[in-house]
């Protein structure tokens, strides 16, 4: 009896631990998103360095303040900085696209300034120009190439990016060549209402992704509304990298051709026809050579949207291997979508299987990131001096939940450090508080949404492109301009 | 043992881990420090931001909730990982061999100190 009752008491303490388990882990199906957008911002921005905490050694301060959408940095040979403002912004929010010098106590001046074709992602000098990706959300992605008088000239036009993604990543190689990068027009491969969300559906209904290569498609089809049909119940059928409203057959060819969606190409600085180096990716937002030469992607990864949901795809960091394919849309590093229950959402199917083909098997990542952490600009130590040689450093945006996906906690927001050798990405810059989040969501002084990093021609200071506040309230994305911050991260002494 | 002591000890022992999880979940080494874990936790460390980061940044909330500050014991942390839990996926021996398993539970265990 004394064993019975002993037995009993162990079955209700355990019974117990499980429960409380459960409950530690929470629920994530019950709770509600708490993205780091699902905030409010009043202005102006507050800008406090003592709210962002780094490595013992290590200071940060701002060098620009109240810029617009900023999306990277370059430095010419005299070591003057310069900044690019996008233009444009998800939430269908149009500015004039310039490349600024920034002269530290006053005013940034303009050297050249675009047309209502942003939003420019990327800059790089390099051999007495400036060379700028341009998004390209009304007229296609292209490569322009500016002299230091403001004389701005196209070597690519026409890249694929009137979708969701855009041209991004301009750097120069060390083989001479400048390398770009093409983000994908979906999400998952498939055109559908979610594409109409960002604007530019209505605008382009035509338009989808375009492989870099002859792909053969399994057939599989997706019924969803037609959100170019306002007011009506119709429902469409459409399969992958067709226009919206388009079924596809088993066996049917896509023809490919470059340029192309989520890939990375590579072009004479002379201009000419793009080369494709790799393809596969789904938006390789930031390009970066290591200090041995190798190339280096970033990669963010699926959200939960759309006709073709994927559920817990990390951003991914890859080593670039000339011709290889990467895995898009039906693979996660080098994991299948489709097998398993894994990036299966809460409500949804697994995601279909969209080739019928392989064009070969995608390699290991180098590094898998959180979950919509939005990984994207970044680059290499390299000087000693600063610290932490040879791994790289990586601004996170940061989550846009609810539109992208729930997240119990707000997920980026800061620098990483990872070690592309193990995939240990560690905290570099981060804002102090009792949660990670973006400054307007703690209501600090910290930072916001960090899209680049790149250290100066020395390597002693790492300069992080912080866009600024980007809300999300689950009916679209509402960013604040003049709320953008250039940051310079150095150690207390420099050498 | 009558049902009110049941009882009682299902509702400490509840209380009891929900209290020990009241503590910050934030690690890292701009706010922590530099941490050094022990050859296994090291190796733990390498599994866990292979398999396990994506969802729980450095350990911390993100798409899944935060470790840093939840006491649950190693075989509960196993059983997770093998039979998922909710919304968290399970992982295979074949995903997770055994022994990245115990070293990605050695390594929770030294980042929650």
């Amino acid at each position: 009896m004394k064993c019975m009752r002993q037995a009993v008491v162990w079955t209700v303490f355990a019974s117990s631990l499980c429960a409380a388990a459960t409950g530690l882990s929470g629920c994530y199906a019950l709770r509600g998103s708490s993205g780091g957008g699902q905030t409010d911002f009043s202005a102006p921005r507050e800008i406090k360095v003592a709210d962002i905490a780094l490595p013992e050694g290590y200071r940060i301060e701002p060098i620009a303040t109240g810029l617009t959408f900023p999306t990277g940095v370059t430095f010419d040979e005299k070591g003057s900085v310069y900044v690019i403002e996008s233009g444009y912004s998800y939430g269908e929010v149009w500015t004039v696209p310039r490349l600024l010098r920034i002269q530290p106590g006053s005013e940034p001046v303009p050297i050249a300034s675009g047309g209502r074709n942003g939003p420019w992602t990327a800059v790089t000098y390099h051999q007495g120009a400036f060379y700028v990706a341009e998004g390209g959300v009304l007229e296609g992605g292209r490569i322009l190439r500016i002299t230091p008088e403001g004389k701005t000239s196209a070597l690519v036009s026409g890249c694929p990016s009137w979708g969701d993604h855009h041209t991004n990543g301009v750097i120069a190689g060390p083989d001479g060549w400048l390398y770009f990068s093409q983000g994908t027009a979906t999400n998952s491969g498939v055109v559908g209402e979610d594409n109409a969300k960002f604007g530019w559906l209505k605008r382009k209904p035509e338009f989808h992704d375009v492989p870099c290569r002859d792909i053969v498609l399994t057939g599989e089809n997706f019924e969803s509304a037609n959100p170019i049909a306002e007011g009506s119940s119709e429902k469409v059928v459409t399969g992958g990298y067709v226009p919206l409203g388009t079924p596809t057959q088993n066996g049917q060819v896509i023809p490919g051709k470059v340029p192309c969606s989520g890939a990375v190409m590579r072009i004479k600085l002379a201009g000419g026809q793009p080369e494709l180096v790799a393809w596969g990716f789904r938006n390789p937002f930031g390009l970066a050579f290591s200090p041995d030469g190798r190339l280096y992607a970033t990669d963010n990864q699926y959200d939960v949207r759309g006709s073709r949901p994927v559920f817990g795809a990390g951003d991914l960091m890859w080593q670039i291997n000339f011709g290889e394919w990467y895995g898009f849309p039906d693979f996660h590093g080098a994991d299948p979508l489709y097998e398993g229950e894994r990036y299966k959402p809460l409500r949804g199917d697994v995601p279909k299987r969209l080739f019928e083909i392989y064009p070969g098997r995608p390699p290991r990542p180098a590094a898998v990131l959180p979950v919509h952490s939005s990984s994207d600009g970044f680059d290499f130590s390299r000087n000693p001096d600063f610290g932490y040689m040879g791994q790289a450093f990586v601004a996170q945006l940061g989550d846009e939940a609810p539109d992208t996906g729930k997240t119990l906690a707000p997920v980026g927001f800061k620098v990483v450090r990872v070690d592309v050798g193990t995939g240990v990405a560690e905290d570099f810059a981060v804002n102090r508080g009792k949660t990670n989040g973006p400054a307007s969501w703690l209501k600090t002084g910290g930072l916001e949404r960090p899209l680049a990093a790149r250290f100066n021609p020395e390597g002693t200071a790492l300069y992080v492109v912080d866009f600024g506040v980007m809300m999300h309230h689950g009916e679209g994305v509402l960013p604040r301009t003049d709320t953008g911050v250039l940051w310079r991260i150095a150690r207390t002494k420099e050498k | 043992m009558k049902l009110r002591s049941l009882l009682l000890v299902a509702g400490l022992s509840i209380c009891f881990f929900l209290l020990l999880a009241c503590g910050s979940a934030r690690r890292g080494e701009p706010l922590t420090g530099r941490s050094s874990f022990s050859e296994e936790a090291g190796l733990g460390r390498i599994a866990f931001y292979a398999h396990c980061d994506q969802c729980h940044p450095g350990g911390e909330a993100g798409l899944g909730p935060a470790l840093n500050n939840k006491p649950l014991p190693g075989f509960l942390i196993k059983m997770q990982i093998r039979h998922g839990l909710g919304a968290m996926p399970s992982f295979s021996n074949i995903r997770v061999p055994e022994r990245d398993m115990d070293n990605i539970v050695n390594y929770l265990k030294e980042l929650r100190r």
